[in-house]
């Protein structure tokens, strides 16, 4: 089937039904990485990556566009094109670091923080020659938009995309509730990152974030196993420990799940939970409780920390947990192949305590050797195996159709509906082929 | 407690053990070289100080262990239905610091360690260290760390320890 036009694309995602290809076909791959992750703003990092001037980190932005974020001499945090204007080579090889300059490592064009050419080698050749070193054609390139939101770093490709602000709509209340759970009102990036390498579809991964249907099912084993241990233990023994408050809601009934409601945005931005999540019932650390407290009145802490989301996916590259204070990152690489990252955060002015639960829970649930991610993933390839298969072109997402309530800038269900889905796919055809948002 | 070659002796005959609980996928046999306050750590970064201000791949004590040898023979977990068949080589093994009041002993060692799982052939490489507790049964496991040469960079899900 050709998918050179638009109205065969169209004609793979209807409202409620979805053609295998999507997940399948590298051409279809190929024109998402244009236009989705070519015109929507993707993450790609954290100011507190960069905290001096000529501190520098690097990713790319969608499967191959390499780009370098880094704090520049005027305190500004810049996204760069990775490419020298020179012969092409990425200049910036390493994950991260600081330096006062870059230079490239083949003939040693040097660029400002800010990405200026400062020097070529032996420049003399170019005299008279038309080639003008001053011209900002020569400069490391700056990315067509970026902007930080709380400190969230997003860069887009297209010039002509709406502001960040703009775009994050009301799903940009999740960002300031992980800002507001520090007692200083700001987050960093603390103890490292883990990268799982999942040989699936990226839209696959993004998909299971709010699908509160498979818990019941593919974690079964995990909770049936902290329950059949932990039970063995007096209730004391468990009181001190997290685990037993993270792996058992994994085993939740549908009627919960249902409590927590979905809300969608445009532009495939959406969340699960609100008045109550998976994270609901976690036990409040007190010497927290108490900065928090100080920071911020009573009623304000109670109100800050009932906001209480599972995840939030900004789409198409970034998840939140707000009430856990870690983020997973999207990083396609292929049809069938994504990195999935994992960061945690530290919320200034709370304990260490904190950052450690954060620390738990990334390595508990979504580590390579955890025992919730790979389960999981195991669905994802599983998936990505069947649809190559020819008996239906087509999975569906009918779950509570036509019972999705608009609500002005957002559209809200119950918390197993197929809502998410269904966001997130609008988003798809606004990007991919010019719908509304 | 015993000291110089008889000790080192009884080190390897105890890391070859624990090799071999893993080569035949026994977690239960496994644990029970651990001692009651054993942990396994296996860092996300080189030179990692510490498991608990960042972030890691495994750190299990007695608690996680006990759950994790329950989850991985439950019949209903997805990534456990293709069976895990391993082969670890261990070299280099060297005392690094005896204890005899103690009776702790450190032993340092290199490893690799061939992992067949879903239709794929893995390799795995690195250092271990083992802090070994001398008790009545003989030495135990106090506390094990595996530094995989490639700890920080992207992984596939790895569903039984090192």
């Amino acid at each position: 089937m050709i998918i050179g036009t638009d109205s065969g694309l169209a004609g793979l995602v209807e409202p409620c039904r979805l053609n295998r290809r999507i997940y399948t076909d590298p051409a279809i791959f190929e024109l998402e990485m244009e236009r989705i992750w070519g015109r929507a703003w993707i993450f790609i990092g954290h100011e507190s990556q960069v905290p001096q001037p000529g501190d520098y980190f690097t990713t790319n932005i969608n499967h191959r566009i390499p780009v370098v974020m880094v704090r520049d001499r005027d305190g500004s945090v810049r996204v760069l094109h990775n490419r020298c204007a020179h012969k092409g080579a990425k200049v910036v090889d390493k994950r991260c670091g600081n330096a006062r300059a870059f230079r490239c490592c083949y003939h040693g064009w040097t660029y400002a923080t800010d990405g200026t050419l400062l020097k070529i080698p032996n420049e003399k050749g170019y005299d008279g020659t038309g080639m003008n070193p001053k011209d900002p054609q020569w400069n490391l390139q700056p990315v067509a938009q970026y902007a930080a939101y709380r400190g969230f770093v997003f860069a887009t490709l297209d010039p002509r995309a709406p502001d960040l602000v703009t775009w994050l709509g009301g799903a940009a209340a999740c960002f300031d509730n992980l800002c507001e759970r520090a007692p200083e009102g700001e987050v960093e990036v603390a103890g490292g990152v883990l990268r799982y390498d999942h040989a699936c579809n990226w839209k696959l991964f993004l998909e299971n974030l709010n699908d509160t249907h498979h818990p019941q099912t593919t974690h079964q084993s995990v909770v049936d196993a902290a329950m059949d241990y932990l039970g063995t233990l007096p209730p004391e023994a468990t009181k001190e420990r997290a685990e037993a408050e993270m792996i058992p809601p994994f085993g939740g009934s549908y009627e919960n799940f249902e409590k927590s409601g979905i809300t969608g945005f445009r532009y495939g931005h959406h969340y699960d939970g609100g008045k109550t999540s998976i994270h609901a019932n976690y036990s409040v650390n007190p010497v927290y409780r108490d900065a928090m407290v100080a920071a911020y009145g009573e009623a304000r802490t109670q109100e800050i920390l009932s906001f209480n989301t599972h995840n939030t996916c900004y789409y198409p590259s970034l998840t939140i947990k707000t009430a856990v204070q870690n983020i997973r990152v999207v990083r396609p690489l292929a049809v069938n192949r994504c990195v999935i990252e994992t960061w945690s955060f530290r919320l200034k002015g709370a304990p260490p305590e904190m950052l450690q639960r954060t620390l738990l829970y990334s390595r508990l649930i979504n580590s390579v050797g955890s025992m919730v991610g790979p389960d999981d993933l195991e669905s994802y390839m599983r998936i990505q195996a069947g649809l190559e298969g020819t008996g239906s072109e087509w999975v569906e997402m009918y779950r509570e159709f036509g019972r999705d309530r608009d609500e002005g800038d957002r559209t809200v269900g119950t918390g197993t509906s197929d809502l998410d889905m269904r966001t997130q796919y609008r988003a798809w055809r606004h990007y991919m082929l010019g719908e509304v948002a | 407690m015993h000291t110089g070659d008889a000790l080192l002796k009884e080190c390897e005959a105890l890391l070859y053990a624990e090799a071999d609980c893993l080569d035949r996928a026994d977690l239960d046999s496994w644990m029970a070289l651990y001692t009651p306050d054993g942990t396994y750590w296996m860092p996300a970064a080189p030179d990692q100080e510490d498991p608990l201000n960042h972030i890691s791949h495994f750190y299990d004590d007695r608690v996680m262990m006990e759950i994790r040898r329950r989850n991985f023979v439950h019949p209903r977990a997805p990534s456990k239905d293709h069976a895990v068949r391993c082969s670890h080589l261990i070299g280099n093994i060297q005392l690094a610091a005896t204890d005899t009041n103690a009776g702790i002993c450190t032993v340092r060692s290199n490893f690799h360690a061939m992992l067949f799982y879903r239709d794929e052939k893995r390799i795995y490489g690195g250092r271990y260290e083992h802090r070994l507790q001398h008790t009545e049964a003989g030495l135990r496991i106090l506390h094990k760390r595996v530094d995989l040469i490639d700890c920080d960079a992207a992984h596939k899900s790895l569903v039984i320890y090192l």
